[in-house]
């Protein structure tokens, strides 16, 4: 039963996270695929999650907006993505070590960001988000980010693959599509 | 004696359509389902079926106080419940949320106009729906019983 009061919460804000368009759902799949591993699928309308948002307050959340530090351990965050958004596609970020190679990219309207692990060779991280929600979601104040106008950018931007996460436990994917289902 | 009898058809008649309308009145507002299976052996089984207009009316005729005690911690989060609620009965039938692991399996979805909520673990059996559209109504209820901050 916790665990149902738990998939609860998690519906809810979940919601928080998604994103609107006619019919259009956000998909959550954690798959452990270790034995006796656990799997996880959450499927969010998005119109749910433009809804609901708003009607959240809570400590750092409010009316579809989430307080952030303005700056990030000196970096700040809006001034980086401006220049972001204005630059052509381009490599911004290239580390290359004999542990772990790391990518941050603009290419074709999308952020980039790709994480291959040396030590695991199965060890994978892939983030793609569409500019236009990364600039949703930056475009209130310094200090917040907009969630709302984020979800409703994802809702006009189509199916979309958002994060897959691999390794050799387990596979985590966030996607945008109109199906209500994550088969 | 025709007159007599003419008054008690008018009056039975009467109760046959009371019974009717609130027979429909019921079934259109849906009915709230709980399932409690104990695997354990000799383990007890609840099964409750309420007609969700019993939860309505039941609550509207809760003593106010009992309620505003019951709702004042609730209240932060009424709105959002009730955005949920209206937005869930626009829905298609979907499953929300599916955990699965090898002791427990939890599914939350909607079926037909209700919300349903599955747990099925090693010990018990747990299973609850209620119609989508009484979330809107019990969280009215419950703003209405309690005062803005």
């Amino acid at each position: 039963m916790r665990r149902a009061l738990v998939g609860s919460a998690v519906l809810f804000l979940t919601a928080g996270f998604a994103a609107a368009a006619q019919d259009r759902w956000l998909h959550v799949k954690v798959v452990d695929a270790a034995k006796g591993g656990e799997s996880v699928n959450v499927n969010v309308p998005l119109d749910l999650a433009e809804k609901v948002l708003p009607t959240i307050q809570a400590e750092k959340l409010s009316h579809g907006k989430i307080k952030i530090g303005g700056e990030i351990e000196g970096v700040d965050i809006h001034a980086l993505l401006g220049a972001i958004r204005t630059a052509g596609d381009n490599e911004f970020v290239t580390v290359n070590s004999p542990k772990q190679h790391v990518r941050v990219a603009k290419s074709r309207g999308y952020l980039l960001v790709q994480v291959r692990d040396e030590d695991q060779k199965s060890a994978k991280v892939d983030i793609t988000v569409p500019i236009s929600v990364v600039d949703a979601l930056f475009s209130g104040a310094k200090d917040e980010l907009d969630l709302v106008s984020a979800v409703r950018a994802l809702k006009e931007h189509g199916d979309a693959q958002l994060v897959t996460v691999e390794d050799e436990s387990s596979k985590v994917r966030i996607w945008v599509d109109s199906k209500n289902t994550s088969e | 004696m025709t007159g007599r009898f003419s008054r008690a058809k008018t009056i039975l008649l009467g109760l046959v359509v009371g019974v009717l309308g609130l027979t429909f009145i019921a079934y259109a507002a849906g009915t709230v389902w709980v399932q409690v299976q104990d695997k354990k052996p000799g383990g007890h089984r609840i099964l409750l079926a309420v007609p969700a207009v019993v939860i309505t009316l039941g609550l509207k005729l809760f003593p106010a106080a009992s309620l505003r005690e019951a709702s004042a911690e609730a209240r932060p989060w009424l709105p959002a419940i009730e955005a949920a609620g209206n937005e869930l009965a626009k829905c298609p039938d979907a499953r929300f949320v599916e955990i699965r692991d090898p002791t427990e399996w939890v599914s939350i979805a909607k079926r037909g106009g209700s919300l349903v909520i599955d747990v099925d673990s090693v010990d018990e059996r747990v299973h609850l729906s209620f119609p989508v559209r009484l979330v809107p109504s019990i969280v009215r209820t419950l703003e209405m019983s309690t005062p803005p901050n």
